[in-house]
């Protein structure tokens, strides 16, 4: 059975080896003159005044975790549209439940109003 | 040498160890919340291995119960490492120790 | 040596390494990325073990979505100068003990017990085809027999979209001020 993937396989190593690769190559290929001032990060020119990792707003992490939610959904609805046809209409119904509860924590977060971004 | 489940049980035992060292040992919060994730895949694989050993889908299903487990548990556990921070100031395990006597 | 013997111990020397790095590294950005590295090698026994639609899942949410999730949290919470030299706390030692304790024991139960993993295969085994297969079956048994627990998981996951935003969320008197 394994032997099914090996194509896959091989795509993962020609993938990751491309990068290796090239990254080698380019090394051993470029004259090497190290400096501080290449280190540092580029603002247009003027010295960087703070840290490169400054703070983010905390919407971009709500909107993460709505992301891995609603995807843990999808890999619930993803079986169920492929064995539509065997389950029929009583696994339509247990479908209907699970996103109607989820819609209820949908619905709190748009009361909530915590997907406005202002 | 064939790979049995037995090989699979050794190798979860082992990712399990791992884990529970990070746990155990890392200050920073986030890291222990990875290690936690380390321990459920070790978790998973044991149920893998049971399921195609025993030639059965309910170690499958089961995992997918984890997986979406996992899926709510790092959500919540970083809200409170969020909120955690706005009150403490920190992400240390060590320095929250309120309830220390 | 198989194939899948191969394979089986190039997927666990990545998990391992990967694991090990995750928990060693000062920098937290590369212990998410090893981490990947780490949930990859999972997916790859998943793939071995014929739960294709399991290492589908493990790539899809774990990868694409609670790595990404750490990532985003890390990026949130500033690093202090402190916290890259002192990384481990003070009771490693000892929970470092306890943990290889617990390695032992559990590690005797598996070589003493290895005999009884032997399990007899069934007549009609279960046939490890195509990704459809597998999906098909996990469909079908989750569908039936699961009802009741694939109903809980809804519920935990409004608890957990509650619980998250709740807890994350800046309180009235924060953005007001």
């Amino acid at each position: 059975m394994p032997r099914d993937y090996i194509p896959i396989l091989i795509f993962v190593v020609v993938a990751a080896a491309f990068p290796i690769v090239t990254l080698l190559v380019a090394k051993l290929i470029r004259p090497s003159a190290p400096g501080k001032t290449k280190l540092e990060a580029y603002e247009c020119g003027i010295a960087p005044e703070t840290d490169t990792r400054g703070r983010y707003s905390i919407r971009f992490y709500l909107v993460a975790i709505l992301f891995v939610i609603f995807d843990v959904e999808t890999i619930f609805l993803l079986p169920w549209a492929i064995q539509f046809d065997a389950l029929g209409l009583f696994g339509l119904i247990e479908m209907l439940v699970f996103l109607a509860i989820l819609i209820v924590g949908y619905v709190w977060l748009f009361r909530q109003r915590a997907l406005k971004w202002a | 040498m064939e790979v049995t489940t037995a090989h699979y049980l050794v190798l979860s035992t082992l990712l399990l160890f791992i884990g529970t060292v990070g746990i155990l040992t890392r200050r920073n919060i986030i890291v222990i919340l990875m290690s936690v994730e380390l321990i459920l895949n070790a978790v998973n694989i044991n149920l893998i291995a049971f399921s195609s050993a025993l030639q059965q889908i309910h170690g499958q299903v089961f995992s997918i119960f984890v997986i979406t487990d996992a899926a709510a548990e790092a959500a919540v556990g970083l809200g409170i490492l969020i909120a955690l921070f706005r009150n403490k100031e920190t992400i240390h395990a060590d320095e929250i120790d309120l309830l220390r006597w | 040596m198989s194939i899948d013997s191969i394979l089986f111990y190039l997927f666990a020397v990545i998990i391992l390494g990967s694991a090990i790095m995750t928990i060693t590294r000062r920098n937290v950005v590369h212990s998410a990325i090893w981490l990947i590295g780490a949930l990859v090698g999972v997916a790859g026994l998943y793939l071995l073990q014929g739960a294709e639609f399991l290492a589908g899942v493990q790539i899809i949410v774990y990868i694409g979505g609670i790595t990404v999730l750490f990532l985003f949290v890390i990026m949130l919470v500033p690093v202090r100068e402190e916290a890259l030299t002192h990384r481990f706390s003070s009771q490693k030692w000892i929970a470092v003990f306890c943990s290889v304790v617990v390695l032992v024991i559990l590690m005797a139960f598996v070589v003493h017990g290895g005999g009884s993993l032997e399990f007899p295969t069934r007549e009609a085994p279960l046939e490890p085809g195509s990704l459809t297969k597998n999906s098909e079956e996990v469909g079908y048994v989750l569908f039936s027999e699961y009802l009741l627990p694939f109903e809980l998981a809804s519920i935990l996951l409004l608890v957990a979209i509650i619980g998250a935003v709740v807890m994350s969320k800046t309180r009235k008197s924060e953005t007001e001020s």
